[in-house]
């Protein structure tokens, strides 16, 4: 028994062995880099594929509440075993690939789809200290990559089914996850200057530091990264690529049993990391006022209370895109295109000049380089340098950013946009074809009058 | 800098695999097969610049190159039905094989000779051999997964907004002109006839 249990803290991770032994552990490759990594991804994986089958059983219970029904109650108490009756019904399915399909990449287009969905997990920040698997420098950069290649699983499902309603899924999806992929590389710029980082947890220790949320400093950068998240995740009202009314399916029309299932996880996986993307830079990630309080006197009580509220606010997101989705109705094609390209990439983009524009202007005095006329904006010391970082004070340059943010920036970026999409509304469907309809009635016009004429 | 240990392991297997999947991009019969294999050849190139602790290039790498520009192909390919011209087996060698095999062993020795001068300079200088040893214990004693973050974007940052302010600023116009060009390109003078007011 002894035996076993000193193999065991061999393995075990540097913090279990020092609260064990209490003394300091040189070695700590095998623990630190292979061990507790896998037992972190053991136990993410198994809590995010339990979440996903019940953000399926979530979703139906949101939708039947907001319809005033029931949803699903027969397996088990008020159905909480109906995604285990459901897996087991898709892993029992037939499992059908069409004759004319390409098998190869019919059977990889899933795997890719729920790899990408699956890898970013690894960098999210779930809560302090050991609640984050990885801690890599270009963390966010590595979400935003690897959810992008998500779009080829999409694409190469949609074609390689060899059917019409699945290309037409497959081009409408990766058109949108394209255009709204932009708009959201765009949107998180803004929150970055503030964090300076690109590291998960580096955004997350930087709002503690500031001691605001970015949300309050970014209004229409969270406003423009979450309509860019829907569209991203292929969520209502910007479910064009699976439109059951028009495409019956969309881009997986032609796959059955488990391999759909996999196409269902990786969706409901991009919605856990997109919301938690927005909890990381916007909402404070697992930070809380009055959480740092216990940091010290209790480190795991701590920890573990981080990833309470990590989670929470994920689910809290997680519920608004359902209630979205259940209350808003799809858009049309045209109108997706409109609102991705006119709206959202230009929005994202004057949100980083104007919050550019905001934090050079809050410089201290120490750092500005400003023409005289605007020197008068220094005496108000906005921001301090705190060991090399710049962290706004309190109250007064927290006050500045949350009231340029709010009054300033997202009234001003609006109207313009209205103004410069005012007759935008000229090139819709619409429009089109009674123009079509008024040129035709002009030319029999011209040709009643030529035979009148005769 | 030289490679050592799992590093040159790593270094090997990426760039043969780099390799052949270089070979089946030209030699797949379908276009789709072929982006596919593009596409693992980029992976494989961003993975190599992670290995050379270049992460912020191999995160763009894959978020330009696979999440964008291979999208577009692919999207370029689903557009273009490309099927008849598969099923009609066009033949994909051309019996040049010997102009092939005679270019390709001038490139390996011209390759050879341009390396074999610039070799010295790989090799680790000995102080820089002492340093590594050094700051090789100091490194493995740090604790969590986080400890190594490196600022590698910040130099990229850095010498491209800096140093590279101009020829950063000249592709952008570049990109831009591109842009124009494409979509007066792509609007037809029909399009264009169906908008002029004046009819």
């Amino acid at each position: 028994m002894t035996a076993i249990l000193s193999t065991l803290l061999l393995v075990a991770p540097q913090w279990v062995r020092e609260y064990l032994t209490k003394e300091k552990q040189p070695n700590v490759f095998w623990s630190e880099y292979i061990v507790w990594p896998l037992i972190q991804i053991i136990v993410v994986l198994f809590i995010i594929l339990t979440l996903v089958a019940y953000l399926v059983y979530l979703e139906r219970k949101v939708s039947a509440f907001m319809q005033a029904r029931l949803g699903p109650m027969r397996v088990g108490p008020w159905g909480l075993l109906q995604p285990a009756a459901d897996g087991l019904k898709l892993l029992l399915k037939e499992d059908i690939i069409p004759i004319k399909a390409d098998k190869a990449i019919f059977q990889l287009a899933p795997i890719i789809a729920v790899v990408a969905a699956l890898v970013v997990l690894a960098v999210v920040p779930w809560g302090a200290g050991w609640g984050t698997i990885a801690n890599v420098n270009i963390g966010l950069l590595f979400i935003l990559a690897v959810s992008s290649v998500a779009v080829l699983g999409l694409v190469l499902a949609g074609w390689s089914s060899n059917s019409k309603y699945s290309l037409l899924g497959a081009l409408r999806s990766s058109a949108q996850m394209l255009s709204y992929e932009i708009g959201m590389g765009l949107s998180i710029i803004g929150a970055l200057m503030f964090a300076r980082t690109l590291s998960m947890n580096g955004i997350v220790e930087a709002q503690r530091a500031d001691g605001v949320w970015y949300f309050f400093f970014q209004p229409l950068g969270f406003l423009v990264y979450v309509i860019c998240a829907l569209g991203e995740t292929n969520r209502a009202p910007f479910d064009l690529p699976e439109a059951e009314s028009e495409l019956v399916a969309g881009y997986h029309t032609e796959y059955s049993g488990f391999r759909w299932a996999l196409f269902f996880m990786a969706e409901y996986t991009a919605m856990i990391v997109t919301s938690s993307i927005a909890v990381t830079l916007y909402l404070g990630g697992w930070s809380f006022p009055g959480l740092s309080l216990i940091e010290k006197s209790s480190p795991n009580l701590f920890v573990f209370l981080s990833i309470v509220i990590f989670a929470t606010k994920v689910m809290v997101l997680i519920y608004a895109f359902m209630w979205i989705r259940w209350t808003w109705p799809r858009y049309r094609y045209d109108q997706l295109m409109e609102i991705g390209w006119k709206w959202m990439i230009p929005a994202g983009l004057a949100n980083i000049v104007m919050t550019a524009i905001w934090y050079v202007l809050a410089l201290p005095s120490t750092k500005a380089s400003l023409p005289d006329f605007l020197k008068f904006f220094l005496r108000f010391n906005f921001m301090k340098d705190v060991s090399g970082r710049l962290v706004p004070t309190q109250w007064a340059g927290v006050i500045y950013f949350v009231a340029t943010g709010f009054l300033i920036t997202v009234p001003m970026v609006w109207a313009l946009l209205a103004a410069i999409n005012r007759r935008s509304n000229d090139f819709n469907l619409d429009e089109q074809r009674q123009l079509q309809f008024k040129l035709r009635r002009e030319r029999l016009k011209k040709m009643e009058n030529a035979e009148a004429a005769e | 800098m030289q490679l050592h240990g799992w590093e040159a392991v790593l270094f090997y297997v990426l760039a043969f695999s780099t390799l052949i999947m270089g070979v089946l991009v030209v030699s797949a019969r379908l276009a789709v097969h072929s982006a596919l294999f593009l596409i693992s050849t980029l992976v494989n190139i961003a993975l190599l610049f992670i290995l050379l602790r270049a992460e912020f290039v191999a995160g763009v790498q894959i978020l330009v190159y696979v999440g964008g520009v291979m999208v577009l192909f692919l999207f370029v390919i689903m557009l273009v039905q490309t099927r008849a011209e598969e099923e009609a087996k066009v033949k994909l060698y051309t019996g040049q094989m010997w102009p092939a095999v005679m270019l390709t062993l001038l490139l390996a020795v011209s390759f050879f000779f341009a390396m074999n001068s610039a070799q010295p300079a790989f090799r680790p200088q000995p102080s820089e051999a002492a340093a590594q040893s050094k700051e090789a214990p100091a490194e493995s004693t740090k604790s969590g997964a986080g400890s190594q973050i490196s600022t590698d974007t910040q130099e990229v940052g850095q010498s491209l907004y800096k140093e590279a302010a101009l020829p950063f600023e000249i592709a952008s116009v570049l990109l831009l002109v591109a842009m124009v060009g494409a979509v007066l390109l792509a609007r037809g003078t029909k399009q264009e006839k169906l908008y002029e007011p004046s009819e």
